[in-house]
Order: structure tokens, then sequence, then C-alpha cells
């Protein structure tokens, strides 16, 4: 009977700590965006959206790194994408049981969560050094170089979820390869695959390492992709750890932006996968 | 001519001469050949666009060497074992950064390991089927959160509060006791890296608890059946049969997430402190590899300190590739046990 | 009279009647392998124009394998390969010179499972048409219509042709499987167990298909249903065990088949 009791006792200390486990870790979200939407809200207004980052002691916005950051993004995208749809596109299909497929899937994987300041730095040798200059390109380039990972793995696992008679049928009418690739398993496989892109632009939206020095920074309106760059993370980072009170209410109404644009962005590619799922 | 109207192919053949057929497959077989040429390219461009990926890793590799050597030859071994930093007498050591790595990691893993089992558990076990969604979600949104809103967090709301209410009081609590108050000596700065350590464990908790979740939701249900049918606890159960069934899915999890912790950049640079140097107290301020080359890189003037800046880089790289490497290998062991 | 380049079938078991038969496709000693594993033993077996030849026997017996053969399908996946002679109107399928997609264009096939491609059900079969045919959109429109005739669907959809094709029945999607197929004008046409998914009534009407088809193709069909291969067929082969065991007239098989194993097939004491 004492060892029921005792039993008993610890299962109810494990289910306690286990309860309390979640409440801890739901905790820190609840507190970290609270304090963020607080923070982060009463500095938000018209003008953050409209005016340039101000000297320190001045009114000011956030226009050139929002700006910034949407080019670089939308540069990132569309190097990234491309290269990452056609690679995922060969481990799935021409060379799915390939070995050069497991050595680059295995790769993949390790580039999915590498440390980005080592992004930041590779590119630093390889463009910015090259050049002379800190550019937009390069930052553009180190995102890319983040995409791709993301994009090639769910470009993979998208392709390889089409089944395999749909292929037949394809075949069986005498389609040739690419076209039964770009017409057939594309079209089948295309909401998984923007959710993938959807993802990539979530998680390069907050990235600050690989930008501090590629992009570097720019206090000035800058579309110019060939001269250091605004970004709205390096900002709020510049921003955050300077002394001047308003610099980092505009940090911390940065940081808003960027949270309800990763939210967002989250959102949407849920709701196109419940919706694939579905149908 | 058929009763529904259809026009047999004999017919046709009839029609057109009976050469029609042959001209038809030939212009087909035409066609087809055209096509092939794209066919081929398509094929190459799609292997080389894989081979790109090995390219990447290659490239980060060699240019880090490349940018390395020079502090590499300078110093040598002894990079690893100097905690001198001095850019003005250009003597750099690394051992700080990596201590600080190391430390702040190893901290983050023992919190989030833990708790994050714990909150696996919670949800495939105890967690109410209509409550168990929202709470997936609500780790999800915890994952999304960019590294920088942590560090900002960090450095303006878990710092002063620590400061002002934890941090006195345990060093307080521990003053007396012979080894405790080493590591927890003062001053009370707020930043640290026990400060580091806690931003980075929430951040890796998310990720240990998703996988965590999915491997435990793996396991086959009349294997748990079968336990709780001879009067397990729930507990038991957890302990004795998800866990070890499970076990190696829940280390290559607690793996990746070592990964990224020992990478993580802007959470740690926030509250670490950025001081070159090893102490045995876990309030003191510190440094990480990723928090150096962040705070220093765009300052660095001298090729021999830009130099051992990207040197801490290649550490880094080396050590998240083996740590990482290791976790996919156990992962893919996994796999093929399960049966893909 | 019998495809050029070979002789007459080997079988040629008395009652047999073929010389007014042109030889299709012509299948001597044909071995299979998946892997290091055997699967087709020496068949040799002959598919006559205008004629339905069906493949009955055991599950695991290779009549599947058979047919996935003769459009070339396993060349899809590795460490799957066939010796032998397969000759379609003379030439050998089984060369490496062979060109697989227009093979595939000349011996169209219907899957067990109903695989409409995610599009419209005009785009489905518009789909395979384009790819040979600069066609002028009226000319296109017809060679839809005349697919979906054909494949006795034409009435059923003809006002919803912009639908998704995978809003049809299952049978209504088998039949549009059907149109897909006969739209590029193959030659010959296998059918791998196409009514094994659907109701009795669509297997009623795919049956009727097949039969008004088989004037202008060649057709093949593997079916698991014996009933269906004697209502159907006019050849029948029985295969065990990756052997041709026996091969003939679908009426002699079904009544007074030569091989012990046949009979017991037939009668139900296995398979």
């Amino acid at each position: 009977m004492a060892l029921f009791v005792n039993r008993r006792r610890r299962d109810r200390l494990a289910k306690g700590m286990a309860i309390g486990a979640t409440v801890f870790g739901l905790a820190w979200l609840v507190l970290i965006l609270a304090v963020l939407l607080w923070k982060g809200f009463s500095g938000l207004s018209l003008a953050v959206f409209t005016q340039m980052t101000p000297p320190p002691g001045s009114a000011g916005g956030l226009l050139n790194p929002i700006v910034g950051s949407l080019i670089m993004t939308a540069v990132a995208v569309a190097i990234g994408t491309p290269l990452g749809i056609l690679a995922g596109t060969y481990m799935a299909e021409y060379g799915r049981y390939d070995k050069l497929t497991i050595v680059v899937r295995f790769i993949n994987d390790i580039l999915l969560s590498a440390p980005s300041i080592v992004v930041g730095l590779f590119i630093y040798e390889v463009m910015v050094a090259q050049m002379g200059h800190f550019s937009g390109w390069a930052g553009a380039v180190s995102l890319a170089v983040i995409v791709l990972p993301v994009v090639v793995r769910t470009t993979e696992d998208m392709l390889i979820l089409v089944p395999d008679s749909l292929r037949e049928a394809a075949a069986s009418i005498g389609l040739p390869r690419s076209l039964m690739i770009r017409k057939v398993a594309y079209r089948a496989a295309r909401a998984g695959m923007v959710t993938g892109v959807l993802l990539a632009v979530a998680r390069i939206s907050g990235e600050t390492a690989p930008l501090l020095f590629t992009s570097l920074n720019n206090q000035f309106w800058s579309s110019n992709l060939n001269a250091p760059v605004a970004s709205l993370p390096v900002v709020i980072f510049q921003f955050a750890l300077s002394p001047y009170r308003d610099w980092q209410q505009l940090a911390w109404t940065g940081a808003l932006i960027i949270t309800i644009a990763v939210l967002a962005l989250s959102i949407i590619a849920r709701t196109l996968t419940a919706a694939r799922k579905s149908s | 001519m058929k009763p529904n109207g259809r026009r047999p192919v004999v017919d046709l053949a009839l029609e057109s001469g009976s050469a029609a057929p042959f001209r038809h497959q030939r212009d087909r077989a035409r066609i087809l050949q055209r096509l092939r040429l794209g066919d081929i390219a398509f094929r190459h461009l799609t292997r080389s666009a894989a081979i790109l990926v090995l390219l990447i890793l290659g490239g980060i590799i060699a240019s880090l060497v490349h940018g390395a050597w020079p502090a590499l030859q300078t110093f040598g071994f002894g990079f690893l074992t100097s905690e001198v930093w001095n850019p003005v007498t250009e003597k750099f050591g690394a051992v700080a950064p990596i201590y600080g790595t190391l430390v702040t990691s190893l901290i983050a893993m023992l919190i989030a390991v833990p708790v994050g089992l714990f909150i696996a558990m919670f949800l495939t076990e105890l967690c109410p089927m209509w409550l168990r969604r929202p709470i997936g979600i609500a780790i999800e949104l915890l994952a999304g959160i960019p590294s920088i809103i942590y560090g900002i967090w960090g450095l303006f709301v878990l710092a002063p509060f620590l400061q002002q209410y934890v941090q006195p009081f345990i060093i307080d609590l521990f003053g007396n006791i012979p080894l405790l108050s080493d590591l927890f000596a003062g001053p009370p700065y707020g930043i640290g890296v026990l400060t580091a350590g806690l931003i980075l464990a929430i951040m890796v908790l998310p990720f240990i608890t998703s996988i965590s979740r999915d491997v435990f939701e793996a396991v086959p249900p009349v294997l748990k059946e079968a336990a709780y049918g001879l009067g397990c606890t729930t507990w038991e159960v957890s302990r004795y049969v998800v866990l070890p069934f499970t076990r190696v899915g829940v280390v290559g999890g607690v793996m990746l997430g070592l990964g990224r912790a020992l990478g993580e950049t802007m959470a740690v640079t926030f509250v670490i402190g950025n001081a070159h140097r090893v102490s045995p107290s876990l309030f003191a301020p510190g440094t990480t590899i990723s928090a150096t080359i962040a705070n220093e890189f765009t300052e660095a003037v001298g090729d021999l300190y830009t130099s051992s800046l990207i040197a801490l880089g290649l550490i880094l790289f080396v050590i998240t590739f083996i740590v990482l490497a290791a976790a996919r290998l156990m992962l893919m062991r996994l796999d093929a046990r399960v049966g893909h | 009279m019998s495809a050029v380049g070979y002789a007459t079938p080997p079988f040629a078991p008395p009652g047999l009647r073929t010389e007014h038969l042109v030889e299709k496709v012509a299948i001597r000693d044909l071995e299979f392998f998946y892997g290091d594993t055997r699967a087709l033993k020496g068949i040799s077996v002959s598919l006559f124009q205008g004629c339905v030849t069906a493949f009955i026997g055991p599950s695991g017996c290779g009549k599947s394998t058979l047919l996935r053969i003769l459009n070339r399908m396993y060349d899809l996946y590795p460490k799957q390969r066939a010796s032998g002679h397969v000759a379609l109107d003379g030439e050998n399928i089984l060369s490496p010179a062979q060109d697989l997609n227009l093979l595939r264009a000349k011996v169209g096939m219907v899957f067990q499972k109903p695989t409409p491609f995610p599009m419209t059900i005009y785009e489905n079969i518009a789909f395979g048409l384009r790819l040979y045919d600069r066609l002028p959109k009226s000319e296109l429109d017809d060679r839809v219509r005349d697919a979906l005739v054909r494949a006795a669907l034409w009435d059923e959809v003809k006002d919803k042709l912009g639908a998704s094709g995978l809003s049809l029945s299952g049978g209504q999607q088998q039949r549009l499987c059907i149109a897909r197929t006969v739209a590029v004008k193959p030659e010959v046409i296998l059918f791998d167990e196409p009514c094994s998914a659907l109701d009795p009534i669509s297997t009623a009407k795919i049956e009727e298909l097949i039969a008004e088809l088989k004037a202008d193709y060649t057709i093949a069909i593997v079916t698991h249903n014996m009933q269906q291969a004697a209502r159907v067929s006019d050849f029948t082969a029985f295969m065990y065990l990756g052997e041709l065991v026996e091969f003939g007239d679908t009426s002699k098989i079904f009544t007074t088949p030569d091989d012990r194993r046949t009979q017991d097939y037939i009668t139900g004491r296995f398979g």
C-alpha cells in the first residue's frame, strides 16, 4: 500500500510540474507580447510610416528602414525562391533515389539551422570585401542564403507528397518529364510551396545579424542598393542600445511592426495549409 | 458512322489515305524530338541548383578559413587558450567568447529541456482536447517571434527586473555558502551570463516543445494503452514507455535546439554585457562569439582585428556544424527505424 | 497473318483461329526483375488488333507488372528492368533507343484509381492535345468533345467543362481518364483493374465502353474479377506466380481450360 501511495504522489508531482511548465512557458509569451504591444503601440502613429529616422532628440519615423527592409526582402525572395524550387525539384523528381540528393538534403538541413551571423560573414568576405563597400545587394544576398534552405526543404517535402499515380497518369499520355513536373506536379503542390515561401519571408523579416555588416545602415533615404541601406532590424538594434528616449521608443514601435508582420504571415500560411487539407 | 456520331479511327484512315496514321506518328515524333532538348535542359538546371546548395556550404567554409587565416597564422593554437582581447596591442584570444557561448547555451538547455519535455507531456497526456490547438498555436507564436524582440525585451524588461528583485535576493541567499557564493556573486548588474542564458532558454523552449510533442504523439497508442492497462500512472507511462521509445527523436531535437542556441546572436547581444572576460559568477557580464562579432565587427580597425573576429566565426561554425550534423544523423536513424 | 518479323504466335492450341487477326503486340520470352527478384518468367503472349485480351490470376501473379511493361512505365523507377522481346508493330519497345514519350502516346493506360489532373475537365483533355498539335480553338473544342463522346461522358459534363476534374464522381472521373487517353489517339489501350475502385453501375458503364472501344483499338485489361473478364474479353491469359499458364479464346478458358491450375482458379479453389 505504501508503494502505491508513493507512486501516486510521484504521479501528482509530475502532473503538477507538467501543468506548471505549461503555465511557465505561456506566461513568457504573454509577458513578451504584452510589453511589446504596450510599449510599441504608444509610439505608433502615422509619422512612423511617413517620416525618416531622426537624429537623436527630434521626432521622426521609420520610413527608410521599412522601405529598405521591404526592398531587400523582395530581392532576397526573388533570388532564393527560384533557386530553392529548382533544387527541391531535382531532389524530389529526377534525383529522388540519388546519392547526390541524400547529401544535399543533409547539408541543406544544416544550413537551415546555421547561425545567421556566419552567413553575414560569408557574404561580407565574398561581396563586401570584393566590392569595397557595404551595399543593399549584399544584404539582400545574405537574406537569400537564409531563404534558400527553407524553400528547398518545403519544395522537396511538398513534391514528394504528390502521389506517383498522378505522375504515371501524365507519363501515360506521353508527357515529357519536365512538362509533367511543371504542369502537373507543381500545380498539385502549389499551395504547399507558397506556404514555404511565406514561412521563409517570416523568417528573414526579423533577421538582424546578417545585415549588420552587409547592408549596414543608412540614416537617409536609400533606394540605391549599391550603397548601405537602412533596415528595420538594424535600426532597432542601433536605437535600442542608444541612450536616447525617442530612439528607444522608435525601437519598440519598430519591433511591434516586425512582430505583427511575422505573425500575419504565419497566420496566412496556416490558413493556406488548412484550406489545402480540407479540399 | 456509328449511332452516336463517333467516327472510328479506321474511317479516318480510309478517308485521307492510308498514309495518314504514319504521317501522324511522324509529326508526333518530330514534336517530341523538339521537346526533348528542353527536357534535358530542365534536368540539368535542377541538378545545378541542387549542387548550388553544396557550393554554398563549401563557400562558407572557404571564405571563413580565408578570412581567419591571418589571425590563425599569427596566434596559432594560442588563439583558443588566451583570454586576452586587446585591440590596441592587437592581441586576441577566444577563451572569453567561447566560454560565454558554451555557458549560456548550457544554461538555456538546462532550463528549456525539462520544461519543454514537461509541456510536451502535458500536451499529449493531460491537456483536454479543446485546449490542445490553442496552446499549440501559442507555442508556435513564441517560436516565430524574431530574436531581436527577445533581445530588447530582455534588455528593458527582464534585466532591470532581475537586477532589482531577483539578483540581490539570491546574492544574499547564497552569500555564505562556499561554492554557490562564487557562482552567484554580486554586484547585481541585471545583464550578464545568467540573464542571457535565461533569454536563450525562452527562445529555445518552443522549439524543443514542438519537436518533443511531435515525437510523443508518434508513439503507437497500443503501447501506451498496454501500460495503462497494467495500472501504470500517467507519469510512469511517460517515463518508462514514452520517453524510452522516443529517446532518439528527443535527443535529436535537443541537439537541434542546442545548435540554434549556440548560434543565436541578437537575443544574447543585448543582455550579455559584452565584457571579454571569464568570471566564475553567473551574474557577471561576459560575451559570446556571436555577440562579439555583432558588436565589434563594424568598428574593427586593422586586418588582424577583423581576421580574429572571422576566426571566431569559424570556430562557431565548426561547433554548430558538428552539433547539427550529429543531430541530423540521429534523426535519420530514427526515420530509418520507423521505416521511411 | 502475324506482324512483320515474327513467326506465328507460339501457342496454337487447336481451336484458336488467329489467321484473320493482326498481332499488334508480340511478347516473347519476357523476363522482369524488381531488384534481384524475378517477377516475370519467360512470358510469351500476343495482343491482337481490334480484340480485348484479359489477364487474370491471383494477387501477385504478375499481371499488372506485365501490363506496365507495355508502356515502359517501370522506367520511372530505379532497380526495375525487363529483358526479352516486346514488339509493337514489329518494333522492339524494350530497346534503349525507343523514345518513351512516343511509345506512351501510342500505348495509353487507364489506372486502377481514377487520377484526373488538378485542372478543369476541358483542360484535362486539352492538355495532352496541346502537346502535339498547334490547334485553333474551334478544332481543340471538337477534339475535346470527340474524346468525351467516345468515353460516354459528354452528355454528363457538356455544361460544366470548366468545373474541376476532381468534382466528378468516381465513375465519371474514370471515364474522364479514358477520354484523356483516347484524345491523344493511341493505338493500344491498357486497362489496369479499371473498375476495382468503382460501384457496380459505373463498372457496367465502363465495360460497355470497352466493348465499343475495341473496334478502333487494341485493348488489354487486367482484372481480378473473372466474370468481368468473361464478359468483356475475346482472349484471356491466366497467370500464376509470374508465369503464363494458359492463353486462349475466352470462351474456352472459362469452360474447358487445358491446365489444371486454370481450372482450379476459375472454380474458386484458390486466389
